[in-house]
């Protein structure tokens, strides 16, 4: 078990003939990713790292069938590459795109929630579990296959704390990426939901940050439905007002957005919060449910 | 972007939104004010400072003037003055109206609901948000599915909802305007407060209009236009650092620390600054190169970090996710044969060819860090002692 993906996860790559999205199709397949198709438009008939290469969805869907689409097309394109992977009712998109135009991903994830389908970014590495799938760019080097699962608004910062995990001896279940923004298709209340239910994982490690509602959404489910103990971290304190701190959702805006305000939300619902990757290590020894 | 209330005022004639009469007056030249003289039938009437901020009426921005001298005088005051630090650029003269009610309609795009949400109160011409908290039942919410769009029946429930009768079919056509203007010029936000019934209509006293600078690329010159119409003198305002930043296409936020900072990614930097606060110093800036840095982006970065003068050590925190650390390594060499290392550097490297990128960084004399804390512990002492 893991959430959102496993090892039998078949994907199709959306703009796999581009720089990110060829090299990243052969780091995925690296990781054991069964990537079974791609598609540029103009471009079938190719191939990229052994994968075939289609014009359109429908056609690779006549050779082949998946379980999840990731999409590496730049956000002027991303919406009519999201909507294309939408309408083929794939149960599972991931958008890395940065710089998405606002109201092009409102109507991208309006049409996804009445498609059924779950859209994780824009704005996002993606998702990993260690060991089964890799759906996504996160760097292989610092995750190990194990029970604490990982969501986080920053990749990097995402990176930072399964560095921190792995080297002290504590793996990952699934590492979810929720992006950057400026607006979300999965939110943080979801994932942590899917964490809930999935047997597999034994902790969930929240990366949150300054800016919007996610974290105060988080706080409301973890105090009346998780039940798996949650360890935040919630980075942004020192950031001024008003500044966007390179997510288009990371802007201080009234009190509400301020990290201080968030931390104390997530601590009242009993969510445990640490101030820096090491002292969520610090926490998870403390717990020894692992 | 924030578009100054006679920029809002333009667009709102546009889409035939009744707005006040009005006249623009801006500091064309060095001591120079002219009124022209059609603004004189506008008087008695109300001076209003052109600054993208909120509350400037109880800062002194907006004054009621009763003769053409007492304008004239107070217009040269206002130009000359500061609003919650914005210098006034422009002036708009504005009729004054006889009104009976004011009210507050306003489109949102809503980051939590992921839709449009309308929002009005029976309370205009006072911040939103104070209505919110003290009398939440004033104020109507609407959440607009994105393929709907808004719909009659909801702006008749608007409307309903804050005593709007006689004026109905007004709101209508301002409601439905404001919704395409929303959609059309990629707002993610529009807001008419006050929105005043006179015994002559609905009348927009006021905008605020935010636009989406995501999406400035659909709107090319019209969007330079606008940018260049706030007459806001922000390149003077810039500092070094930011101009620069600006230029070379880095993001940076300048504080007002001296320990600067250059990460590989947004959460991490946000991370790095609240350690460095945490261990008693103070960071000078936030600059993030992404996820895919290289050695170009890695030398500008410096470039922009230390062309602040309050720096007194550099932080480089780096975790590696598609980025190269011999690349970013590549870019510090280079930096350092250009322009020597004017304060200390402390690195803390981490990621693939992180061996090749710190036996490279040690040849020229800097060491590397595996561990994030001593990385910034070591950069605070750095900056007291210089």
């Amino acid at each position: 078990m893991a959430i959102l993906v496993d090892k039998e996860t078949r994907v199709l790559v959306q703009g796999i003939t581009g720089q990110i999205g060829s090299f990243q199709t052969k780091i995925m397949k690296e990781a054991g990713t069964k990537v079974v198709a791609g598609v540029t438009p103009g471009k079938g008939g190719e191939e990229v790292h052994g994968v075939p290469v289609y014009d359109f969805i429908e056609e690779a869907l006549e050779e082949h069938s998946f379980d999840a689409i990731i999409n590496f097309v730049p956000a002027r394109f991303a919406k009519d590459a999201a909507f294309e992977a939408i309408e083929s009712e794939v149960p599972f998109l991931v958008i890395t795109a940065e710089g998405f135009p606002a109201q092009d991903i409102m109507r991208v994830i309006a049409y996804a929630v009445n498609k059924g389908v779950h859209i994780l970014g824009p704005d996002t590495p993606g998702v990993v579990s260690p060991g089964k799938c890799k759906l996504g760019v996160h760097p292989e080097r610092m995750l190990v296959e194990g029970r604490v699962g990982v969501l986080s608004r920053s990749g990097a910062l995402s990176y930072e704390a399964c560095k921190a995990l792995s080297e002290g001896g504590y793996g990952q279940s699934t590492v979810v990426g929720i992006g950057g923004g400026p607006l979300w298709g999965l939110r943080e209340k979801e994932v942590l939901k899917m964490f809930d239910a999935d047997p597999e994982t034994k902790v969930i490690v929240l990366l949150g940050e300054v800016g919007g509602t996610m974290e105060q959404e988080a706080a409301e489910i973890i105090s009346n439905e998780i039940t798996t103990p949650v360890v935040a971290l919630i980075v942004g304190k020192a950031a001024p007002r008003g500044a966007q701190m390179g997510h288009a959702g990371a802007i201080v805006e009234g009190k509400e957005g301020t990290a201080e305000y968030k931390v104390n939300l997530l601590r009242e619902a009993g969510a445990y919060v640490a101030e820096s990757p090491d002292g969520i290590l610090k926490v998870i020894d403390q717990m020894e449910v692992i | 972007m924030r578009l100054l209330e006679y920029q809002g005022k333009k667009l709102f004639e546009d889409y035939n939104i009744p707005v006040p009469k009005s006249q623009l007056v801006r500091n064309l030249k060095e001591d120079e004010v002219e009124l022209l003289p059609e603004s004189e039938s506008l008087i008695p009437g109300v001076l209003k400072a052109q600054v993208p901020v909120g509350g400037r009426g109880k800062a002194g921005g907006v004054k009621k003037v009763s003769t053409y001298q007492q304008a004239k005088k107070l217009v040269r005051d206002l130009l000359s003055s500061e609003i919650k630090g914005f210098p006034v650029g422009a002036v708009l003269i504005e009729e004054e109206l006889e009104i009976e009610r004011e009210l507050y309609f306003g489109l949102l795009l809503n980051k939590s609901e992921t839709c449009i949400t309308a929002i009005a109160s029976s309370a205009g011409g006072v911040d939103i948000e104070r209505v919110a908290e003290e009398e939440p039942e004033k104020i109507t919410q609407l959440n607009v599915d994105p393929s709907l769009g808004l719909q009659d029946y909801m702006i008749r429930y608007l409307a309903k909802r804050i005593g709007l009768k006689s004026q109905l079919s007004v709101f209508r056509e301002i409601a439905r305007s404001m919704y395409e203007m929303f959609i059309e010029r990629d707002a993610t936000l529009v807001e008419i407060n006050p929105l005043a019934e006179t015994t002559e209509g609905l009348i927009a006293l006021d905008s605020k209009i935010l636009l989406d600078d995501a999406a400035s690329y659909r709107h090319g010159e019209e969007y330079s236009k606008l940018k260049n119409e706030r007459f806001l003198p922000e390149e003077e305002r810039k500092t070094r650092a930011e101009r620069l930043a600006e230029e070379l296409g880095i993001t940076y936020v300048q504080l007002e620390g001296n320990v600067g900072l250059i990460s590989d990614g947004a959460g991490t930097g946000m991370l790095t600054l609240d350690e460095i606060t945490d261990a008693g110093g103070k960071p000078a800036n936030f600059c993030e190169m992404g996820g895919e840095a290289n050695a170009e982006v890695t030398e500008k970065s410096l470039e922009v970090v230390l062309a602040n003068s309050e720096v007194e050590s550099l932080l480089i925190t780096l975790i590696g996710g598609l980025t190269r650390m011999d690349e970013i390594a590549e870019g510090i060499v280079e930096y350092v044969r250009e322009n020597g290392e004017p304060i200390p550097f402390v690195v803390r490297m981490c990621g693939t060819k992180e061996k090749e990128g710190k036996s490279m960084l040690a040849d020229i004399g800097i060491d590397t860090f595996d561990n994030h804390r001593e990385a910034v512990e070591t950069a605070v002492r750095m900056a007291e002692e210089e």
